[in-house]
């Protein structure tokens, strides 16, 4: 269990947290810290950067299941080690405080607080993404945009800053700025397949609301952006879904005589010439295929099927029986 | 023979007592002061202001749009260059752009120089001294003695080594005298220091002479101090003018059939 402490549990189901938060406990009082005033390694219990990691993702979980007095132990043990004024501890005292704030009164304290310690030191990465954090969850969407982009300005290679920018304009309805900043994620970390069919999703989102003109083109955007992500994780349940969804589309656009369109797009303009119709039909099939084998084996329990999430699962069956339903129509 | 020929030296046990074991301790306290006094001499890592962070992560920027390009599609590359292209030439990243196009500082006289300098000379101080002082304690307390003798016999070679401050040109190699004690503690605690201490002790001057050799391998940084920034972000622009941009998502519908097919 100590392993899957050791990755950040971010994307835990909550059954799992809960039970590494169980554990806390018992982890907790194992770690006992020397109380030697230098480190003598062969006196004293080794420390590895590991032991730290596991206290900090302790943390997270046991502030996702309301442990707060396990929670504070792992800040009071993380501030003995590395000292109030660490900047990762520091953040990490403001999400504890977060998490235990009971009224708005006091993330309002917390707010001028992350403020105070800006203006001192305005270098603290942890403590400003908090700030970041805080206005958005207390609904100031602007504020917290202004913010972020200021904080990208002046640290323009954080890809986490960068998603979560994506993020925020995405929930604002902005389609372009989130591609824009999705790209720069990818630049960032270029064979995240993930980030891949994200950028694909939101895509296929503007194609929905975008006029007749443009749609094609991006469209056929969406659906390379999915092809990259299969293409760098095999059996990847999100593109296929994509995938099918983007050449559904598309196929319901053009009619069965379609030429590869050359009106569309300029080729001048160095834009790669667009699939052909057979090309998008058979990827299509193809999706349909790999989602109704993922569907079939993931509920049959199958070894080395199970790890999708279930609401993705029922998500992508849904698609199917659509399509079935059509059919059958 | 020579070799058939044992010499036998009678040897007062008291120099066991009283020379090696003292020596070789002496040689280890020194050697954990070293580290600690290393330590405690060490000036915590500067702070970066906001601004230097900006000049660095978004030279970084160019770097890795230049690195990862192809992630891109052409349209979205072009607007990222026009964008970046401009903003380096007229140095807009820059920390402080009214210093465009002055000489870089001189190493000497910047503050931030003469820091680092000031570190290398704390380090250098810490090894010289303690190295120094216990030299010359041997040399004055101890200086003659043959101490002991090695169990394995040894070629002519080693004389100089074994045997320095003891000008006897018949003794056997195998005799050791104290200051070459010395020398052989100096050179090979390493491994009981690192027991002691753990592995990345500055207790083993020999590790800092090495880094001394190559001042900066470990330093890191994209730039090292006397490096004109402003340099760079032309170097980056134009890099970045001259790529050659190709995308990964040209045909990638053909290759993901082709691999799909197969399977």
């Amino acid at each position: 269990m100590t392993s899957s402490l050791l990755h950040p549990p971010a994307h835990l189901p909550p059954s799992v947290a809960l039970h590494l938060s169980q554990q806390a406990p018992l982890l907790l009082q194992n770690h006992s810290t020397s109380k030697l005033p230098i480190s003598i390694p062969f006196l004293s219990t080794s420390e590895t950067p590991e032991t730290w990691a596991i206290l900090e993702n302790l943390l997270l979980s046991c502030l996702r299941t309301g442990d707060d007095k396990s929670a504070r132990l792992c800040v009071e043990k993380l501030t003995e080690r590395f000292g109030e004024e660490n900047d990762r501890v520091m953040g990490l005292q403001g999400l504890f405080e977060e998490a235990v704030a009971e009224n708005d009164a006091d993330l309002e304290e917390l707010m001028a607080e992350y403020d105070a310690i800006l203006k001192e030191n305005p270098t603290n990465m942890p403590i400003a993404k908090r700030r970041i954090a805080l206005l958005r969850s207390t609904g100031k969407l602007e504020e917290a945009t202004v913010a972020l982009v200021a904080f990208l300005d002046s640290s323009p290679t954080d890809a986490e800053a960068w998603a979560e920018l994506a993020d925020l304009y995405l929930s604002q309805g902005l389609f372009s700025q989130t591609i824009y900043c999705l790209e720069e994620v990818l630049l960032i970390v270029p064979n995240a397949w993930n980030i891949h069919a994200r950028l694909g999703e939101v895509i296929y989102m503007s194609a929905q609301v975008s006029g007749e003109s443009g749609i094609e083109k991006l469209l056929v955007d969406s659906i390379r952006r999915f092809c990259r992500s299969i293409e760098l994780c095999d059996d990847y349940l999100r593109g296929f879904y994509g995938l099918k969804l983007t050449t559904g589309r598309l196929l319901s656009l053009l009619p069965q005589n379609f030429k590869p369109a050359s009106t569309v797009i300029n080729p001048a303009a160095g834009e790669p010439a667009p699939p052909t119709l057979a090309y998008v039909q058979r990827l299509n099939e193809i999706a349909t295929a790999k989602l109704a084998e993922i569907v079939r084996r993931s509920n049959a329990g199958e070894k080395g099927w199970d790890g999708y999430e279930q609401a993705e699962i029922i998500a992508a069956r849904a698609l199917l029986d659509k399509d079935v339903a059509k059919v059958e129509k | 023979m020579a070799q058939a020929l044992t010499q036998t030296i009678y040897r007062d046990p008291a120099l066991f007592y009283w020379i090696l074991f003292p020596i070789t301790v002496v040689m280890i306290l020194t050697g954990i002061l070293r580290h600690y006094g290393t330590v405690l001499l060490q000036a915590a890592p500067k702070k970066e202001d906001i601004k230097g962070r900006r000049e660095t992560r978004s030279l970084l920027r160019g770097i890795t749009l230049r690195n990862n390009a192809p992630v891109l599609s052409r349209s979205s590359f072009q607007a990222r260059k026009n964008y970046i292209i401009p903003a380096y030439q007229s140095g807009q990243f820059l920390k402080d752009p009214d210093a465009k196009g002055q000489p870089p500082p001189n190493p000497m006289t910047d503050p931030a120089g003469m820091e680092q300098m000031m570190g290398m000379m704390k380090g250098n101080m810490a090894t010289m001294i303690p190295q120094t002082l216990i030299m010359s304690w041997i040399n004055s307390f101890f200086s003659g003695f043959i101490i002991m003798k090695l169990p394995f016999p040894l070629t002519i070679r080693f004389k100089s080594m074994l045997q320095s401050g003891v000008a006897t040109r018949d003794l056997d190699v195998r005799w050791v005298s104290s200051l070459s004690w010395y020398f052989l503690n100096l050179f090979g605690l390493q491994s009981i220091f690192t027991f002691i201490l753990g592995n990345d002790n500055a207790a083993n001057q020999m590790a800092a002479q090495m880094a001394q050799m190559n001042p900066g391998a470990g330093a890191g940084g994209l730039f090292a101090p006397g490096q004109d920034p402003d340099k760079m972000f032309q170097n980056e622009a134009e890099n970045l003018e001259v790529l050659e941009h190709w995308t990964v998502l040209d045909g990638v519908e053909e290759r993901l059939l082709d691999d799909l097919d197969i399977v």
